[in-house]
């Protein structure tokens, strides 16, 4: 982090803070190396990587730590006591910090069936998720502590934003009071459910004639990609929207600088102090992708700059993220606090432009990558 | 009534002495010699936005910024005014004169509704017809504006359907024609489709006095993930639609079509090559009218496409890569890139999707 002063002076000092490495491409030369030819000998090893040592042990860390989280909570409802809540907390924050590392690939099996929002309902502006289990819970239908209905009700109850609140929301110490309550029965229904949907997917990405075909094999007869540049557009795409959402999804959504209100109570995973764990876990994910996948290896040789400025910017946010404050409320209000933030949203903004139009331009996606989403 | 073809004496006329003598003399020399003139929006090197205007050979005459990426644009000729709209989900949206006798004026979508992208001027000039979301309660609107109160929002029609995307006004202004793309969005899941398990897709034609449904078109069975998105109408008052296909990419579905008010709607039926270069996707559709000819562009297959409107035959098909915007020419279509390329000319920036002629063929 830099030290920083003045508001005005602290913009333009973070800026520099990526600047100061490398400029933009565009910036950086009047006449830039054109575009390299991709070709799939060149894109399918990168698909290849992404899905077999990024993706699918994604999804399977998901898979594993939902079973255990489903079984910390089954424990701390059969003996309540200090130790197995800490272990159904270590679990569940566990289980969040898997998930955002893999909820970047928004693609794919997680898309059907609403899988995403049965996993995580974020955001949820008007509350209904909270609205839904603060009702569900006050009615104590015993029905709803049966893992097999919670599918057929609203996505919003299903997931890890229902469980948070159990096992952290207001009344939760209800769950250290007594063996077996409803409460508790209810949260573990919840855990039950994350870790089916988690296997799921995994399951999933696993069949070998499944999407990682899909993704590995581009060609006339796939499903999803026609072609290696259609794979390798979509893969870009998903560390351009990932950079997005952690952006605009994650943090603008309680912060947006200092001229806006801030809604501490609307960041993701506040009660149990896992919003920058989380957004840590997002840009995880990112850079692990970035690097792992090997997408370095098909820009020219004379541009790989562009791929080190990419991780410098992966790094300076992966380092600031678990600095901050995890009460969001004093994250917000204090200047220390909100100077590491400001950092965050400038320098993922940066983060997306260095994607989208730097990275994706060198490889040939056009100047401006995202435009191919053209609407 | 519709304007015809706006020519470049016209405009010049229009923009007045003093506009044209803040030009660059290259961009001067460009319109004195253009037939026609052009708009689209960019984004530059640095990153920022803005709509340009283009001769016929592609020189930019002219830009002006913009707070954020636009996205499709209308024109106004008994204005003159021209819009920009914000691309999805953005909240803005930029009317500036061409005749620059007054200033530009930036509007916003009202409480709970984004822009959509596309919008058109009623023939007379006085509305400005917007395509919006009403996210909470997952339908389309047309948001209705006054030219004559600063683009004043003063009302709303429903589209009858979800996920609007373009819309255009019937030559006598009586009737709006929307495409509803049938894909669910909301603004805090940024730009992600929300429902393409279980899309809606259709086209509507909604009276422009009364906001009443006249016809709806929903998409027949086995093309419900056919989503809706462009339209434009031919001399006859027939109705062009252009569709992009979230089903399996290995299906090959029909990709445009056509009806006139009353009728139902029919497919081009395109040839198999065609439609797999055009690769389930495109991104923008214009007609002709003097010559008779529609044309659609594919970003993601890097193709335009001219087809006659008389017999549904494709009569050329260019590869451009990144193809963005079309618009009628003289010489048939003007086709724009993201890369840069508007025709045959290369412009050190990005052009967006769509491009926006000052008047009619």
């Amino acid at each position: 982090m830099l030290p920083l002063r003045a508001p005005r002076l602290r913009h333009a000092l973070l800026g520099l803070a990526a600047a100061a490495f490398a400029l933009p491409a565009w910036a950086q030369d009047a006449n830039p190396i054109p575009p390299v030819e991709l070709t799939d000998a060149a894109i399918l090893p990168v698909m290849e990587r992404a899905v077999d040592e990024v993706i699918r042990p994604g999804y399977r860390d998901l898979s594993a730590s939902a079973k255990r989280l489903s079984q910390a909570v089954a424990a701390y409802c059969a003996a309540p006591s200090p130790d197995t809540r800490a272990a159904a907390h270590a679990a569940f924050d566990d289980t969040v910090e898997k998930w955002s590392f893999i909820e970047i690939v928004r693609d794919g099996p997680v898309l059907e069936q609403n899988r995403f929002e049965r996993i995580l309902f974020y955001p949820d502006r008007k509350s209904t998720g909270l609205k839904q289990v603060q009702s569900l819970l006050a009615k104590a239908n015993e029905k709803d502590t049966d893992p097999a209905t919670l599918p057929g009700k609203s996505v919003a109850v299903q997931g890890l934003g229902a469980l948070e609140y159990v096992l952290y929301g207001t009344g939760a110490d209800v769950l250290d009071t007594g063996k077996g309550s409803f409460r508790c029965r209810f949260g573990a229904a919840v855990a039950d459910n994350i870790a089916a949907t988690a296997t799921s997917l995994s399951a999933d990405w696993e069949k070998p004639d499944g999407v990682q075909k899909d993704w590995k094999h581009p060609g006339p007869d796939n499903p999803v990609f026609r072609d290696g540049k259609e794979a390798i557009t979509a893969l870009l795409g998903v560390l351009v929207h990932g950079a997005e959402t952690v952006r605009d999804q994650r943090i603008e959504s309680f912060y947006k600088g200092e001229d806006t209100p801030p809604r501490p109570k609307s960041a993701v995973y506040w009660r149990s102090g896992n919003t920058w764990k989380s957004i840590e876990g997002n840009l995880d994910g990112l850079s692990t992708l970035f690097r792992k996948s090997g997408m370095e290896e098909l820009l020219d040789p004379g541009e790989a700059s562009i791929a080190g400025s990419v991780e410098f910017v992966m790094k300076s946010l992966e380092r600031t993220a678990p600095k901050i404050d995890t009460d969001i409320e004093k994250a917000v209000t204090e200047p220390t606090e909100r100077k590491k933030i400001d950092f965050l949203i400038i320098n993922a903004r940066d983060l997306v432009l260095r994607l989208s139009n730097d990275f994706g331009g060198a490889i040939g996606l056009g100047a401006g990558f995202s435009f191919s989403d053209g609407d | 009534m519709r304007t015809p073809l706006l020519d470049r004496r016209s405009f010049m006329k229009m923009a007045g002495a003093a506009w044209t003598a803040t030009l660059a003399p290259s961009a001067l020399y460009a319109l004195e010699r253009s037939d026609a003139v052009f708009a689209s929006g960019f984004m530059a090197r640095d990153g920022s936005f803005g709509v340009a205007t283009l001769s016929e050979n592609g020189t930019i005459i002219d830009k002006v910024s913009l707070p954020a990426r636009s996205h499709g644009m209308a024109y106004s000729a008994q204005s003159g005014h021209a819009a920009a709209f914000a691309r999805r989900p953005g909240t803005f949206a930029m009317i500036f004169d061409t005749r620059r006798q007054v200033e530009p004026v930036t509007i916003h979508a009202g409480e709970g509704r984004h822009f959509f992208g596309h919008g058109s001027f009623s023939p007379d000039g006085r509305l400005l017809y917007a395509s919006e979301n009403d996210f909470d309660e997952n339908r389309g609107v047309i948001g209705l504006y006054d030219a004559t109160d600063r683009y004043r929002r003063i009302g709303e029609f429903d589209t009858y359907g979800i996920g609007t995307h373009d819309m255009t006004v019937s030559d006598d202004g009586r009737m709006l024609v929307v495409a509803n793309g049938g894909i669910e969005t909301h603004p805090d899941f940024g730009r992600t489709k929300l429902n393409l398990d279980h899309m809606e897709p259709s086209l509507a034609l909604v009276d422009a006095v009364t906001g009443a449904l006249i016809e709806r078109h929903a998409m027949p069975s086995g093309l419900r993930q056919l989503s809706t998105r462009h339209v434009d109408i031919d001399g006859k008052g027939r109705v062009w639609f252009a569709c992009q296909y979230e089903g399996p990419r290995n299906d090959l579905p029909p990709l445009a079509g056509h009806f006139a008010k009353g009728e139902d709607i029919a497919f081009l039926e395109l040839p198999a090559a065609t439609t797999q270069g055009l690769a389930n996707y495109v991104g923008a559709i214009a007609v002709n009218r003097s010559q008779g000819i529609v044309g659609l562009t594919s970003p993601k297959g890097g193709t335009a496409v001219t087809i006659d409107t008389g017999t549904g035959r494709v009569i050329r098909e260019d590869r451009v890569s990144d193809a963005a915007g079309i618009a009628a020419s003289k010489r048939g279509f003007a086709v724009s890139s993201y890369d840069g390329r508007f025709d045959d000319r290369q412009a050190d920036l990005a052009w967006d999707q769509h491009i926006v002629r000052f008047g009619k063929t």
